[in-house]
């Protein structure tokens, strides 16, 4: 039976076979490999018998060797069918159709999750600044950025956003907010005392709650109390001594959360080196774009094609890959932008080299310490120039604020 | 040489118990009930209806007789009856 087995998926034929002793040519397409099932007699001079849709050339073949006469009854198989369904230009039509929407909508955003527990106001400024970016619902995955862009631009538009998680899940865009006066709110208000946090001397004092312990050109230390919130201390310290006994005669100190400002000078030793020669690349801001079609690792252009006259690219690639139901093709968009650019060279005098370290070690300590520092001088304790580089030692004062709250414990 | 063949083959079939459809190049005849009938190595079909099939084999024809006769398949050795079968006769040719 294996040879007759998967005829239905090649196809087959009933062949009609009339003549003298019709069975005989059967036999003969038995004799030379041709199987044939289902072989059965008709009347006194027909045979009717079914044989594969590859054989039927070799059958021809036979029928021109006797005098047979052979009719095709039955077609029958999947190859019929096939073409059956070709002939139907409607139907065939409506398929391809089928299959570019489906595609066509697997490409687009379809929903917009905003999770995170945000306000109203928050979730509707998120929802309008997307809009604005063109991601909405019924736009098209390809035109949008990529999601991390997306959430560089939202943290940088919104400004009451600490956070903001962009996740592309298939046809719908997740994002997940985190409010930044939330963390605010955290800070704890209870009794507390203020503390220095980096060495320095005082030069200005502002006590709005509790009882400043330093004066003006005091030298702190880290650690050391500032200003503290117990306000009728004098009497606790006294009872100190004998603890237990006074504790339950003495009233209990009156505890307030210290509030102020603590201005102090403070230092810094930075090291900066910098180089006398400078490299950098401008982009000029001519650009040209280009489209590709990519498969695997095989770009196939689709637009633009003259390649610019730039002595420099900058090459920049997007890619944006198409999405069939929940599986991704391998088939993706790729825009590439292409801009000129240019290398500028520049050598600096070892003077010119000195200010630009100082200012970048200006920098880079105000960012660290934040915008209330303020930087009120800077000397070089030490410089030296090594292969073409200068070597700064910096010593750099700075006034900022360096009272930091401390809980007072309360003992239960 | 023939002969010397001839008288071998039963004298293999019998002391070394070789098969002796392959041995003597007889037909493998399968019945199956009513339903089926299954020849190995035959020689080719003689005559075809619905009532009758006929078979040549080395030594003169098999005669199957019954009715509504179809052949399941047809290959070049074998052949498979499907019908309902009342004779089986061997006629010497």
């Amino acid at each position: 039976m294996k040879q007759i087995q998967g005829s239905y998926i090649k196809g087959y034929v009933t062949i009609i076979v009339k003549g003298r002793m019709p069975e005989l040519f059967f036999q003969q397409c038995v004799n030379n490999g041709i199987s044939v099932w289902n072989v059965r007699r008709e009347g006194k001079s027909s045979c009717s018998g079914n044989i594969k849709l590859t054989d039927i050339p070799q059958v021809k073949q036979l029928r021109r060797e006797g005098d047979y006469k052979i009719s095709f009854d039955k077609r029958r198989g999947y190859p019929f069918l096939f073409s059956r369904f070709l002939r139907r230009k409607e139907f065939v039509l409506s398929f391809i159709m089928s299959v570019l929407l489906i595609l066509f909508m697997s490409n687009v955003i379809w929903k917009i999750e905003i999770t995170g527990e945000l306000p109203k106001e928050i979730e509707e400024k998120i929802a309008t600044q997307l809009n604005e970016y063109g991601i909405h619902p019924g736009a098209f995955l390809f035109t949008i950025d990529a999601p991390g862009k997306i959430q560089q631009k939202l943290i940088d538009d919104i400004p009451e956003l600490l956070w903001v998680g962009v996740h592309q899940k298939g046809t719908t865009y997740q994002l997940e907010g985190v409010e930044k006066i939330v963390v605010k709110k955290d800070e704890v208000s209870g009794p507390r005392n203020l503390v220095a946090t980096k060495k320095g001397v005082i030069k200005k004092m502002y006590v709005s709650k509790g009882v400043p312990k330093v004066m003006v050109n005091d030298f702190v230390k880290p650690g050391q109390l500032l200003v503290s919130g117990t306000l009728n201390e004098n009497t606790n310290e006294q009872g100190d001594t004998n603890k237990q006994e006074d504790e339950k005669e003495k009233p209990n100190p009156i505890l307030v959360a210290a509030d102020g400002e603590i201005v102090a000078s403070t230092w810094y030793e930075v090291d900066v080196t910098i180089p006398l020669k400078k490299n950098y690349e401008l982009l000029t801001g001519n650009q040209e774009k280009r489209y590709y079609i990519g498969i695997n690792n095989f770009k196939l252009p689709i637009w633009g094609f003259a390649s610019p006259e730039y002595k420099a690219i900058h090459q920049d690639n997007k890619e944006t890959s198409l999405n069939f139901f929940k599986w991704t093709l391998p088939i993706k968009i790729i825009e590439s932008t292409l801009s000129e650019k240019q290398y500028h060279e520049l050598e600096r005098s070892r003077e010119e080299a000195i200010k630009d370290g100082i200012k970048q070690a200006k920098e880079e300590l105000q960012l660290q310490l934040g915008p209330d520092a303020k930087i009120t001088s800077e000397k070089v304790l030490h410089e030296s120039i090594e292969n073409g580089k200068v070597k700064l030692y910096l010593y750099i004062t700075v006034e900022e604020n360096i009272a930091k709250a401390q809980p007072i414990n309360q003992g239960d | 040489m023939k002969k010397i063949q001839q008288r071998l083959r039963p004298w293999l079939v019998k002391y070394l118990s070789l098969p002796s459809d392959v041995v003597m190049e007889l037909p493998r005849i399968t019945i199956i009930g009513q339903l089926h009938v299954y020849i190995e190595n035959h020689k080719g079909l003689a005559v075809f209806t619905d009532t009758e099939l006929r078979l040549k084999t080395t030594k003169g024809y098999i005669q199957i007789k019954g009715s509504s006769f179809v052949l399941k398949m047809m290959l070049p050795e074998e052949i498979l009856l499907e019908g309902k079968v009342t004779d089986v006769r061997f006629i010497p040719g």
